[in-house]
């Protein structure tokens, strides 16, 4: 930022740039005591500058918080009639903290900024990332935000790469074509802990930052309680001038025809002002139940990143992680078997660390894995509860192919019957614990051979034919979503 | 466990500390309270995590012990209850068995041992008020206080004692309220911090006119010792912004007016106020005053005020709902208005140390 080492070729551009908006803002400002008391304007505009003008955007930087909350509140229709009535900009000006500013969108603006106050006064915040100090971990609080939800504390594997990816070009602010960015996954998948260190990440770089963090459930009553009260303004107020807007759990807006009216306008104006907006979702969105199209179209107008079920590698992962966040330490075979028993959802793994560690650190005894099981046991039980059946598979296959469920059982084998049936039976092995053999009784049966030769056939033809490929993938999800 | 104890006395407990319960579903020990039976009777206190609350109530204890209750559930219990004695047991596994006249209920506790325990003041500073400074003060600034989310700070009553005074600010952007009143303190004990709303209504509930209170500070919690009742909160992180700048100095214009005349009198015009402009006009001529209101679809309302007034003429907006409320907190019969000119904010004013700073409102046409 240093002017020095500029060339003066640079120098005489900051000055003429500089002197511009110098006489931009004289226009304003003298547009401005037309409009307001000579009191209201020297006591709230006498000291104010302007740091940025364009046809867009127009940024007032005044001396303290009060200006800016008084200003913000009292004189921001006759700042905006100013604007465009002193220098034709029509824009929505912004009123900042000198010295505290850039909270801005975009680095050109950042740099015009930096261009029309020469000498480097501009303090840009440098997060220090390794000490979250305890003042930012209770705002964090207020904010509804888990401080322990960081980008850190998140372990990063094949199933949710792209998410994580997404949120942190998000969080550094250069992702601004993300918009909306859309999570979904199934529970404890880590949607929330991703979100939340997005906020914390955007708050850590700009303390000054609007972050709203909130629940649709939360929206939706704030909105009922806005609607009884008549304060609907108001409500509208806070969300809409927010810098960004992390919403949870979306799906909960299904069913609500007038939360969903306002929360399309309030994600409008979020949208066209370029803030930057994140959503959560327990499924694609166009699965939600009775949620306008409209509302579908706009989720998937941004970017839509999905969390998967973590893979073991990154389970194991996961467990040794939070061994280290709790100090404690278990055998590595112990380790291990949580990974294996555990697969659904990375909430539950962490409820059975939490079994297995403090009954090691309770009783001092030697863990064996026998003991592991026995502490685990009605976890593992849910885990298989919510196991698919044989049943599911061939009912989902023969309504995605348009077949009657007895054509999954029958002898008949025309293609258009055999085909579906063979991949019913692939997904039967992938999907379910199932011997060969037991595969075969329920598909009408069969011999294990048949199973085997089926596996084979659609393993080959997903490889070469990417029609098959994408239809096994979309079963296979939709069956997953089924536990 | 086991207490008997008179309904009214059990009742009146329970509804001191009953508002400050979570809404968190994750945390179900929140929406209890903690009963705990000694020598001196019960001690009640429930806690959300940012605000707690203690009181006690008066009871026969027959075996001590502690236990938690769902709050509002036993609220509706008790309050409901045909005799005006009710007896109390609480067996090992916190079932609470509760037997009045013919009725026996049985409700399922928490152990006492999950609640979380409020902070401790041991080494904070101390400040003797009386409560009705306090509660004075709390009335007459408390409705100015933000209710906007995004501006965090603006969400309580920034508490000062500095210079041998004790101020109380609050403000939304468009109006400010301050008190100031003059108070004993060591100077080492200077500091000031903002209290968040929630802790002030539960501070206006439990102040007396009577008596004095102890206000105890630490580093992130200011607790309130009420009698036997203590309020204890987390403070509002953050520096509360220079309220000094709003408050507009030499006036142009002054008017002394009787303060109910003026509330009746907006109150009444202010019936007639659209909801879309929501303001009500006054016009100051030669000792009098003209508020009026009107909206385009419905009529207009007119009312004059005699005043002393002998400044030039001119018509102030104000929105009647923050012209009024300060109105109502006061106990003066007189208050002043200083005025500057029809854009300036006015500024109300007793003979005591209150201060009101209201924006105008703009008036179109």
């Amino acid at each position: 930022m240093s002017t020095q080492t500029e060339g003066d070729d640079e120098r005489q551009k900051d000055s003429e740039e500089n002197k511009r908006v110098k006489e931009i803002w004289e226009k304003i400002r003298s547009k401005l005591s037309d409009y307001i008391s000579s009191d209201a304007f020297s006591r709230w505009f006498k000291n104010a500058e302007l740091i940025n003008a364009d046809q867009q955007d127009g940024i007032v930087g005044v001396q303290s918080d009060m200006h800016q909350i008084w200003i913000e509140t009292n004189y921001m229709e006759e700042l905006r009639a100013a604007f465009a009535e002193g220098a034709g900009i029509h824009c929505s000006p912004r009123v900042v903290v000198k010295g505290e500013e850039l909270e801005l969108p975009g680095e050109e603006v950042k740099q015009a900024a930096r261009k029309a106050r020469p000498g480097g006064q501009v303090k840009v915040v440098t997060p220090d990332a390794s000490a979250k100090d305890v003042a930012f971990e209770r705002r964090l609080k207020r904010l509804g935000i888990n401080p322990e939800l960081d980008f850190e504390s998140f372990v990063v594997g094949d199933n949710s790469q792209f998410a994580h990816a997404a949120c942190s070009a998000v969080a550094h602010q250069d992702g601004r074509n993300f918009n909306p960015l859309f999570i979904h996954g199934g529970a404890g998948l880590g949607k929330t802990h991703l979100m939340s260190a997005v906020a914390q990440q955007l708050l850590t770089e700009n303390p000054k930052a609007k972050v709203v963090f909130l629940t649709a459930e939360h929206f939706a009553n704030e909105f009922i309680e806005a609607v009884r009260k008549g304060n609907l303004d108001a409500f509208r107020k806070a969300y809409r001038y927010a810098d960004a807007m992390l919403i949870d759990d979306i799906q909960f807006l299904a069913g609500k025809e007038r939360t969903q009216d306002e929360f399309f306008h309030t994600f409008n104006s979020l949208l066209n002002s370029q803030t930057q907006v994140i959503l959560t979702c327990d499924c694609p969105a166009p699965e939600i139940q009775t949620l306008e199209p409209r509302l579908i179209s706009r989720f998937e107008s941004g970017l839509t990143v999905a969390l998967q079920p973590p893979g073991f590698e990154t389970r194991v992962a996961i467990l040794r992680r939070k061994m280290e966040q709790w100090k404690v330490e278990l055998d590595n075979n112990i380790v291990v078997h949580i990974a294996n028993q555990i697969k659904s959802n990375v909430r539950r793994l962490e409820g059975a660390l939490t079994r297995v560690a403090s009954y090691s650190f309770l009783s001092l005894g030697n863990m064996s894995i026998e003991k592991v099981d026995e502490l685990l046991g009605d976890l593992v039980r849910d885990e298989n509860t919510n196991l698919i059946t044989v049943e599911q598979i061939q009912k989902a296959v023969a309504d995605y192919y348009g077949l009657n469920l007895s054509d999954m059982t029958s002898r008949r084998r025309p293609a258009r019957i055999a085909f579906p049936r063979q991949i019913a039976m692939y997904l039967s092995r992938q999907i379910t614990k199932l011997s060969l053999v037991d595969i075969g009784e329920v598909f009408g049966k069969r011999d294990h051979g048949t199973i085997i030769h089926a596996c084979k056939k659609v393993k080959a033809d997903m490889e070469s034919n990417s029609e098959v490929r994408g239809s096994v993938e979309k079963l296979t999800a939709s069956l997953e979503r089924q536990i | 466990m086991k207490f008997r104890i008179a309904k009214e006395a059990f009742l009146d407990g329970l509804q001191q500390v009953q508002h400050v319960v979570s809404s968190r579903t994750t945390l179900p020990i929140l929406s209890n309270v903690l009963i705990e039976a000694g020598d001196e009777g019960l001690r009640l206190t429930t806690t959300d995590l940012d605000v707690g609350v203690s009181g006690t109530a008066k009871a026969e204890v027959s075996k001590p012990g502690a236990t938690t209750l769902p709050v509002k559930r036993l609220v509706n219990i008790i309050r409901e209850l045909p005799s005006a004695e009710i007896e109390v047991s609480v067996d090992s596994k916190n079932v609470a068995s509760i037997k009045s006249g013919p009725s026996f209920f049985k409700i399922i506790g928490l152990p006492s041992g999950e609640f979380p325990p409020l902070a401790n003041f041991d080494d904070a500073k101390e400040y003797k008020i009386p409560q009705a400074v306090f509660r004075n003060g709390l009335k007459k600034t408390s409705y100015a206080i933000s209710t906007d989310e995004t501006r965090y700070v603006l969400n309580g009553i920034f508490t000062s004692f500095k210079e041998g005074k004790l101020t109380l600010v609050a403000t939304d952007g468009r109006r400010l309220a301050m008190v100031d009143h003059e108070l004993e303190f060591p100077s080492s004990h200077e500091v000031d911090f903002i209290v968040p709303t929630k802790a002030v209504h539960e501070l206006q509930r439990l102040l007396n006119t009577e008596g004095e209170m102890m206000l105890k500070l630490s580093d992130n919690q200011v607790c309130f010792e009420i009698g036997a009742s203590i309020i204890v909160s987390k403070l509002i992180e953050g520096n509360y912004p220079n309220y000094r700048q709003v408050i507009p100095g030499e006036s142009k214009e002054r008017l002394t007016l009787s303060r109910e005349q003026l509330l009746e009198t907006t109150r009444r015009v202010s019936l007639l106020s659209s909801e879309k402009s929501n303001s009500v006009k006054l016009t100051f001529g030669q000792n009098q005053v003209d508020v009026m209101a009107n909206s385009p679809d419905i009529g207009e309302a007119n009312e004059t005020l005699e005043v002393k007034y002998e400044g030039k003429e001119f018509s102030i907006a104000f929105n009647p709902e923050f012209l009024m409320a300060p109105l109502k907190s006061l106990e003066e019969d007189e208050v002043h208005l200083d005025l500057i000119d029809e854009m300036s904010p006015g500024v109300l004013r007793t003979e005591d140390a209150f201060l009101y700073v209201l924006m105008p409102m703009r008036v179109t046409g």
